[in-house]
């Protein structure tokens, strides 16, 4: 079912190059009715078969135009009326025609019926196939190129209804042209190609985007189908846009559909009534349905198709199946695996230079709580920073679901992307490499050797914010599918990924004579907090520099002013002689200065919103076709 | 006393609940309902009951002289032949356009027009459309086949060509098959398709 869209396109280019002029070379003469007209039309002004091979697929066209009220139907036509049908002549020369259905819109009838359909204009794309060696003897007695002409007829019977319903039968018939070199016609390739591109998608075409149904017979009354397709920008609930249509089942007619989007995607929910009443319902059945009026994660307007075994599911003490179980494209990833892979990346973040250089004074810190108080200071520390640093690889989790849930469905690296989550995280290097240099008695990493468990754990809290700003890429798989999978697989991804991330912490906790490995503490401690107070400050100049393509520059030396006010304020409260009043002052404005750079990150933005962007993409409707080809 | 009491009354609310319940299941559209009940007066001016016909096969038709599907299969004689080759059956065409719309017949006129395409059979006016929901009747023509045990055995299509491309031999006549099943005991198969033509034209 995949039209050969590029060649097309192509023939259509080659066409405009080629063949200036010449209206209509490839078009039977229009059949006018008060209804409706419709023409064959052909993309070639010269089709390529004259020669070897001399086969090939080629796709016509059945174009009509209706009368304003009027509609010609689709494959399932509804509850009334019947699709169109069309064979082509010589049989010898043509193989048998396969209507392509682009996909269609609803119409309300009276007495609650509905039928599915096209209004306006449409063109049918018909795919049949050229048979060896059709073109010669079609083609008349002469040898000139120039004269061969295959004479296509098309026996076409179709129903146009409005309330009321008109049925007509045509033979159409078109003289393509056969030589070398080929060409396009312009008008009508590009006409053609208007629907071909309309024709709905299948999952394979459409990377992310996924689809799967369940038939659900365990409730008592009429079975509930159950469609979702998921990895699409939100559903529009005007009428005439996002729809599901359901194609003929021989066991079950199908009622309405209810829809419901969601943040990645749209649920549809069908009544099917199965057509013979008290017969045991099959296990799997067949089911084949069009979604209408979706849009791809890149903005593009789209509509997908899917044919699937679809579970029947009947016993309610069972758990219910998953929808999208049946569906191919699934990444076939085991859990198991995906939190091993978060566990080593987790571990990997360790090596940020923000958060090695806290780690490092961390673990010394540490190591000098075990030369005062014994193995259990070490164990109580340590543990105390693993709890730090899981919980805060919760907190994040936890604010990444709620930014789904409210709507914002960007990947999970580009959450990370937004300027003023950059801020924050240049504001934190920065108060790190501050509270390293001694300028800001910050409770982290704390330098004296009797500091409590509380002042531990708050150091594991701060880890993890530090290491966001590097994406580790053993970590995007795992959390990625753990957000396809849901809020339990998210929780636990990431307090596998918090575990490994406090790996040296936990190794400290679990033995904590490991710490004696370590050089005891001396004078060199403090001149190492410094120096690795530098590498805080070259991640926090980093992070500006990450910075300087998603803020303006105004912005961005306005975010620095920002952040050499969070220094000045610091190194002011550092003075031993200093009244509390003042520093409680100092403090503030420090504050102030680090809600400043956020702020300023967040008006200086070069991006749009993202939700704002979702908004202005999902007005955007298919392109209309040309009426006036 | 008491907690008998309260068992009795359980039991027959729950009796009554479980009737209740199972109404809509006995009298349906679908294959193996019960066909429902009808009392509809045809245009020959006489009264027409599915009761009357307990015990035999009884065709139903829903039909539209406008409808220009209904009025191919009545210029092909499609229903009427096969009426007259099954003798053992009732046929009855039920019509449930509305008054208000355009394809309305008032009884002389859809008389003169069954006389003129030689449909003998007769054809019941359900104006109000309540038969025709009752059967989920969609299209004209729509056909039923009711069983001698008066439940629906087969619902759809007259047969398997909606445009009438084919030749009446070469086509497969749903209701033909149905009936000559019927007659050898069997049931319809297929006893279910989609049926073809113009909506019904329900208020």
């Amino acid at each position: 079912m995949t039209p050969p869209k590029t060649l097309l396109l192509f023939f259509f280019a080659a066409g405009l190059l080629l063949a200036p002029g010449h209206a209509w070379g490839a078009a039977s003469e229009w059949s006018v009715n008060p209804q409706s007209s419709v023409r064959l039309i052909s993309p070639w002004k010269t089709a390529p078969w004259k020669t070897a091979p001399r086969s090939g697929e080629l796709i016509l066209g059945l174009q009509f135009r209706l009368s304003p009220g009027w509609h010609v139907y689709w494959k399932n036509s509804g509850d009334a009326g019947f699709p169109p049908a069309v064979t082509l002549q010589p049989a010898a020369a043509l193989g048998a025609p396969e209507i392509l259905w682009p996909a269609p819109r609803r119409f309300e009838l009276p007495g609650n019926l509905v039928a599915f359909g096209y209004e306006g204009e449409v063109i049918y794309p018909i795919r049949t196939e050229m048979k060896p060696a059709a073109a010669a003897p079609a083609g008349g007695t002469s040898d000139s190129p120039a004269d061969d002409v295959l004479h296509i007829t098309a026996d076409l019977d179709y129903l146009v209804c409005q309330a009321d319903c008109v049925p007509y039968r045509y033979t159409l018939a078109l003289d393509q042209p056969l030589g070398e070199p080929s060409a396009a016609d312009p008008q009508t390739a590009a006409l053609l190609q208007i629907w071909v591109d309309r024709l709905p998608r299948i999952v394979r075409e459409m990377p992310g985007v996924r689809t799967g149904a369940v038939l659900d017979a365990s409730r008592g009354g009429a079975p509930e189908l159950e469609v979702r397709v998921l990895g699409v920008l939100g559903a529009r609930a005007a009428p005439g846009k996002t729809d599901l249509f359901l194609e003929s089942h021989e066991t079950f007619d199908a009622g309405r559909p209810r829809m419901r989007a969601t943040s990645d995607g749209v649920v549809f929910h069908v009544p099917m009534k199965p057509k013979v009443a008290g017969k045991p319902l099959p296990e799997r059945t067949s089911i084949a349905w069009t979604v209408s009026g979706l849009t791809a994660k890149d903005g593009k307007p789209f509509s997908l198709e899917a044919r699937r075994e679809v579970q029947v599911w009947t016993d309610a003490g069972s758990r219910a199946p998953d929808p999208l179980r049946e569906a191919p494209g699934r990444a076939p990833d085991r859990f198991p695996r995906l939190l091993l892979g978060a566990f080593l990346g987790g571990a990997l973040m360790n090596l940020a230079p923000a958060v090695l250089a806290l780690l490092l004074a961390e673990v010394f810190s540490l190591r000098g709580s075990g030369l005062e108080g014994s193995k259990t200071g070490v164990r109580e520390g340590a543990a105390a920073a693993v709890t730090g640093v899981v919980g805060a690889c919760w907190g994040i989790a936890g604010i990444a679901l709620l930014a789904r849930r409210a709507g914002w469905s960007a990947p999970w690296p580009a959450q990370l992307q937004e300027p003023a989550v950059g801020a924050l995280l240049a504001v934190a290097a920065l108060v790190l490499a501050l509270n390293l240099w001694g300028l800001l008695e910050f409770p982290l990493a704390p330098a004296a050797a009797r500091a409590g468990t509380g002042r531990h754990l708050l150091a594991g809290l701060f880890t993890a914010p530090l290491a966001l700003a590097w994406p580790v890429p053993l970590l995007q798989q795992p959390i990625g599918a753990a957000f396809a999978r849901g809020p339990a697989a998210v929780c636990a991804v990431f307090a596998v990924a918090g575990f490994g991330f406090a790996l040296p912490y936990l190794v400290l906790a679990l033995a904590p004579a490991a710490a004696r490995a370590l050089p005891a503490p001396g004078p060199w401690l403090p001149r190492l907090r410094e120096g690795l107070g530098f590498l805080a400050g070259g991640s926090a100049l980093w992070l500006l520099y990450a910075l300087s393509r998603q803020v303006s520059p105004e912005g961005l030396a306005g975010i620095e002013l920002a952040l050499l006010g969070v220094g000045l304020f610091a190194w002011l409260r550092a003075r031993e002689t200093i009244r509390p009043a003042a520093r409680l002052a100092l403090a503030l404005g420090l504050a102030v200065c680090a809600a400043g750079a956020l702020w300023l990150a967040d008006h200086n933005r070069l991006a749009p919103r993202p939700v704002a962007a979702r908004a202005s993409t999902s007005i955007n409707s298919p392109p209309n076709p040309d009426s006036g080809g | 006393m008491r907690s008998n009491r309260r068992i009795l009354r359980t039991t027959l609310l729950s009796l009554a609940a479980l009737a209740l319940a199972a109404l809509p299941a006995l009298a349906g559209s679908a294959v193996g309902d019960a066909a429902p009940g009808f009392t509809l007066k045809g245009v020959d001016g006489k009264t027409h009951s599915l009761a009357d016909y307990k015990g035999k096969v009884v065709v139903l038709e829903w039909i539209n002289p406008n409808c220009p599907v209904s009025g191919r299969h009545a210029r092909e004689k499609t229903m009427i032949e096969l009426a007259r080759q099954h003798g053992e059956v009732v046929w009855l065409g039920i019509n449930s356009t509305s008054p208000s719309s355009g394809d309305y017949l008032k009884p002389a006129d859809h008389l003169a027009w069954n006389q003129k395409t030689g449909i003998n059979y007769p054809v019941l006016y359900d104006e109000t459309g309540k038969v025709g929901h009752a059967y989920e009747a969609r299209t004209t023509p729509h056909m039923f086949i009711v069983g001698a045990d008066g439940k629906i055995a087969y619902n759809g299509a007259i047969d398997d060509d909606p445009p009438g491309r084919k030749s009446k031999a070469d086509r497969l006549n749903y209701v033909g098959h149905g009936l000559d099943a019927e007659k050898k005991g069997a049931s319809p198969d297929p006893a279910s398709t989609k049926p073809y033509g113009c909506s019904v034209k329900y208020q």
